[in-house]
């Protein structure tokens, strides 16, 4: 998967990831794989709440919030994210240099 | 009269506020702490528009923050996410009568305008008002935004309200718009409710 897409959330607080294709995130496998490395998750069904440096929400569509408004540790989060998970699924994950942009839709 | 608003942080719960407190009302803040389904800043926001207002109206307007999110977490793991705005608003009104009866309180209020967002269709009002006894009193229901945001620029709210923040992230893809007490009951009645109020108002925090 490709996270092509990371801007400000609609509030302006935290940045979304929107990963293209679209994909079905198996939240049990990623919250097991985040765990087995220590990172604390809380399990709302519909999706994981990750405390990594910053909290970071994951969604069943592949959907990524991060709770910063600094693109750079946005970007920062994401890549570590999708390291973690991509060790344990063999998914590959990249964000395009620049992708992240602030403006707010 | 004495009146539990419920706050949220946004742009129309102060000036529903503003509007009970320039009638003469006594009015105690509640604030449903939604994190982690949010960030800090609704609880900031909602700390920043009472420090306004208690000084514009010099009242004390105590704030009664009560932990959501556990109650939110609950919602989502055990009932039908398309009706989840509509749980999540009965559970809120649920601990702010509670609140209310506590303080001795007459009636609830909200900010809460018809048709704005999904938990605020006429059928859904409903679905989430029949959890409680207290009248509610909505003073912005006639209102269209630009109006509320008039006012809230006139009395100071709007750029506090307009902040940065994390939009509510339980709120799902496609919420109902068209619930029905009946639907509702049957998705709640796995849950202790009671217990699950109870523990949200005991570890309520006044500030």
């Amino acid at each position: 998967m490709t996270y092509s897409t990371v801007r400000l959330c609609s509030g302006g607080g935290s940045f979304e990831a929107i990963p293209s294709p679209k994909l079905a995130l198996d939240l049990r496998r990623a919250r097991e794989a985040l765990e087995t490395a220590g990172v604390g998750v809380i399990d709302a069904r519909v999706m994981l709440i990750a405390r990594l440096e910053k909290e970071v929400t994951l969604a069943r569509d592949g959907r990524i919030l991060i709770k910063t408004t600094d693109p750079v540790v946005a970007e920062r989060i994401l890549r570590d994210l999708c390291s973690r998970l991509s060790l344990d699924y063999g998914v590959a994950a990249t964000v395009p240099p620049g992708a992240v942009s602030s403006g707010k839709r | 009269m004495k009146g539990v608003m419920l706050m949220s942080g946004g742009i129309d719960s102060p000036v529903s506020l503003y509007y009970l407190l320039r009638q003469g009302h006594e009015m105690i803040g509640v604030h449903m702490d939604n994190r982690p389904f949010t960030d800090d800043s609704p609880l900031e926001k909602v700390v920043d528009h009472l420090v306004l207002l208690r000084e514009r109206f010099h009242q004390p307007i105590p704030l009664y923050v009560l932990p959501h999110g556990p109650t939110q977490l609950t919602l989502m793991r055990s009932t039908d996410r398309h009706v989840g705005c509509v749980m999540c608003r009965r559970f809120m009104w649920r601990s702010a009568a509670r609140i209310g009866e506590r303080e001795g309180a007459r009636f609830l209020a909200t900010g809460e305008a018809l048709g704005q967002v999904a938990s605020q269709t006429l059928a859904n009002m409903r679905s989430a008002t029949v959890a409680v006894d207290l009248p509610i009193v909505r003073p912005l229901v006639g209102l269209d935004k630009q109006e509320i945001e008039r006012v809230a620029k006139e009395i100071g709210t709007y750029g506090i309200s307009t902040r940065p923040g994390v939009c509510c992230q339980a709120v799902p893809d496609k919420p109902a718009t068209r619930s029905t007490i009946l639907q509702i009951q049957a998705e709640e009645s796995p849950l202790d409710v009671e217990a699950i109020v109870d523990d949200v108002v005991r570890r309520a925090v006044v500030m």
